[in-house]
């Protein structure tokens, strides 16, 4: 069992500039990803809705955008801010930079993860981490590690993803996205639709309302781009999830599902989630929303829950509309009051893995 | 909680030789894996190799500029002409599928991350890799650079870390003595480590932290 709290999240994403934005918006009816844009091309792309011509400088902004949210929720006093490591997830840093700057303006990864941490304010040891579309988690899994060795209180955690033509190319070379937009569990849908998004996460050893009861690591080896047909190495991972939190199944309000509309990976997540649950709680998709934000889906998704929940409600997860009887899931928003425990999936590219049981404190 | 080393491994390989020793070693199995994963697994087998054992595994490693090669072949030999990325173009310039490739040679893989460091940061790897080993038995750790240049050597260098103490592994530990420790970097730690010799601790410094290793037994 984790001695770790989530004591505060920011948010920039297609549902907003910031975590408030896109709670409101999510409550509201389902808003279609832009199309044709310069990241993008033909394919529908969840785009954060700040401008900027300069990839760098837009980066930038958004950074100190969020930034500045997340500050003013940790309420950390000055200097144990400035204090701060920052452990950077991504699985593309800033490969977009090239979109407009050619060769010459990509950098190392640690280089720009360190001018993120920089415009975040934090001035402990950065860490840069990619583990494809679970890198997020694995920042987290790095803090949850340097708090558990008791020499920092507090550890940022930032799940990065911006927009970039490599890898919707990328996407669309492995015949991976949707033409038309996500539809997480839903009987029609053909496929992912990716977005950006800056997810931070304020980690700490003193107490606050949701304590991570547990974060457990996976690999399905199955292939490099998609899991088992059958879920197994989910069920497995999200199994051992609850084992460290010490919680049977029946404890589980609800299930944060990675789900993004792939018609084979769904159906996977969907099998392993039937063979651990003799009866399937409540679960939500949001990438019907956010898009597939890939190294920044953990934070992200998870910012918005909580930011959700804390408001009393279980976002609905956009896109699903057809229940798919072989998949057996049936993602629905409603009433969140009554939601204490929380197993958030989360699996990529490279086989990674990862549950995280979350737990209401007090 | 006391931690071994075993079989440091370090591997030096021209560019152009790397096809011929993956074929050498691999078969064809990592034809499509890309130059970055291939130099992973072609150090990491290594290790493995020589430190022997079978537990559940963790896999750890970093770089300063990771799939170099991939990333510019994805860039500039389809973006730039306006083309889809080829699949395993894309798939090659992601240095994490090295783990999966790893795992899918039987190996009980449990978890795998790929760091992005400075050369100083190396000795965030050996602390790091003391926390995996709570779930795992055994973290393997490397320091994996592409050769940047003409004449220059990929490098792939790999540990085993375990707390299972074995004949003529190295016991490690956190050193508070950082002073009269060497400077060492992503490039020489585990070099260093294969290379000493006699009694006297090997006391090793990188950015913010120092390592002492001794002779075990």
């Amino acid at each position: 069992m984790s001695g770790a709290f989530v004591r505060a999240c920011a948010l920039a994403s297609a549902l907003g500039p910031d975590l408030e934005a896109a709670v409101e918006r999510l409550a509201g009816a389902p808003v279609a990803p832009a199309r044709d844009t310069q990241t993008g091309g033909p394919w529908p792309y969840f785009a954060i809705p700040i401008s900027g011509k300069d990839w760098r400088k837009r980066a930038q902004a958004i950074a100190r955008s969020v930034a500045e949210d997340l500050r003013r929720e940790a309420a950390l006093a000055p200097g144990e801010w400035a204090a701060l490591p920052c452990i950077v997830g991504s699985s593309s840093f800033c490969v977009g930079a090239w979109d407009d700057g050619g060769w010459q303006a990509l950098e190392p990864s640690f280089e720009f993860s360190s001018s993120l941490a920089k415009a975040f304010g934090a001035r402990g040891p950065v860490t840069p981490v990619s583990t494809t579309c679970t890198s997020g988690f694995s920042a987290l899994d790095i803090a949850l590690g340097l708090i558990a060795e008791g020499e920092f209180r507090d550890v940022l955690v930032l799940g990065v993803e911006f927009c970039n033509r490599l890898t919707v190319a990328g996407f669309a070379g492995l015949q991976l996205l949707s033409a038309t937009a996500a539809r997480p569990c839903d009987r029609e849908r053909d496929g992912l639709v990716l977005g950006e998004a800056l997810g931070a996460v304020l980690v700490s050893a003193a107490p606050a309302p949701w304590r991570i009861a547990a974060l457990a690591t996976g690999m399905d080896a199955a292939s490099v781009t998609g899991p088992a047909p059958d879920g197994t190495a989910t069920a497995k991972t999200m199994r051992a999830a609850l084992a460290r939190a010490q919680w049977e199944t029946s404890r589980v309000d609800l299930i944060k599902l990675q789900s993004g509309g792939g018609p084979l990976a769904d159906l996977a997540e969907g099998r392993a989630v039937r063979e651990l649950f003799a009866t399937v709680p409540g679960s939500v998709s949001l990438k019907g929303a956010l898009g597939h934000t890939l190294g920044a889906s953990g934070p992200a998704e998870l910012a918005l829950l909580l930011a959700s929940l804390s408001r009393g409600r279980v976002p609905a997860t956009w896109g699903f509309a057809k229940p798919d009887e072989e998949l057996g899931l049936a993602p629905s928003g409603g009433d969140g009051k009554g939601v204490r425990r929380v197993l958030f999936n989360l699996s990529g590219f490279g086989g990674s893995v990862m549950s995280l049981a979350l737990e209401k404190a007090g | 909680m006391n931690v071994y080393l075993l079989a440091p491994t370090v591997l030096r390989v021209a560019p152009e030789d790397l096809p011929a020793r993956v074929r050498a070693r691999f078969a064809a199995e990592l034809r499509r894996a890309g130059g970055f994963a291939q130099l992973c697994l072609l150090g990491a087998q290594a290790c493995l190799d020589a430190a022997g054992g079978d537990g559940p595994l963790g896999i750890l490693w970093a770089s300063e500029f990771g799939a170099v090669h991939a990333t510019r072949a994805a860039l500039d030999e389809d973006l730039k002409r306006g083309e889809p990325a080829m699949p395993f173009t894309f798939i090659a310039m992601q240095p994490h599928l090295a783990g999966a490739l790893l795992a899918q040679r039987s190996h009980p893989v449990t978890r795998t991350a790929c760091l992005y460091l400075p050369p100083d940061a190396w000795s965030r790897l050996p602390r790091l890799a003391l926390g995996w080993l709570a779930d795992c038995e055994r973290v393997l750790v490397g320091w994996v650079e592409e050769s940047g240049s003409g004449g220059v050597a990929h490098r792939s260098d790999w540990c085993l870390f375990q707390e299972k103490p074995v004949a003529g592994a190295v016991r490690c530990e956190r050193a508070l003595e950082a002073e009269n420790a060497a400077a060492a970097t992503g490039e020489d730690w585990i070099a260093r480590i294969a290379a000493w010799s006699g009694p006297a601790p090997l006391l090793l410094r990188g950015g913010e932290d120092a390592w002492r290793f001794g002779r075990h037994g």
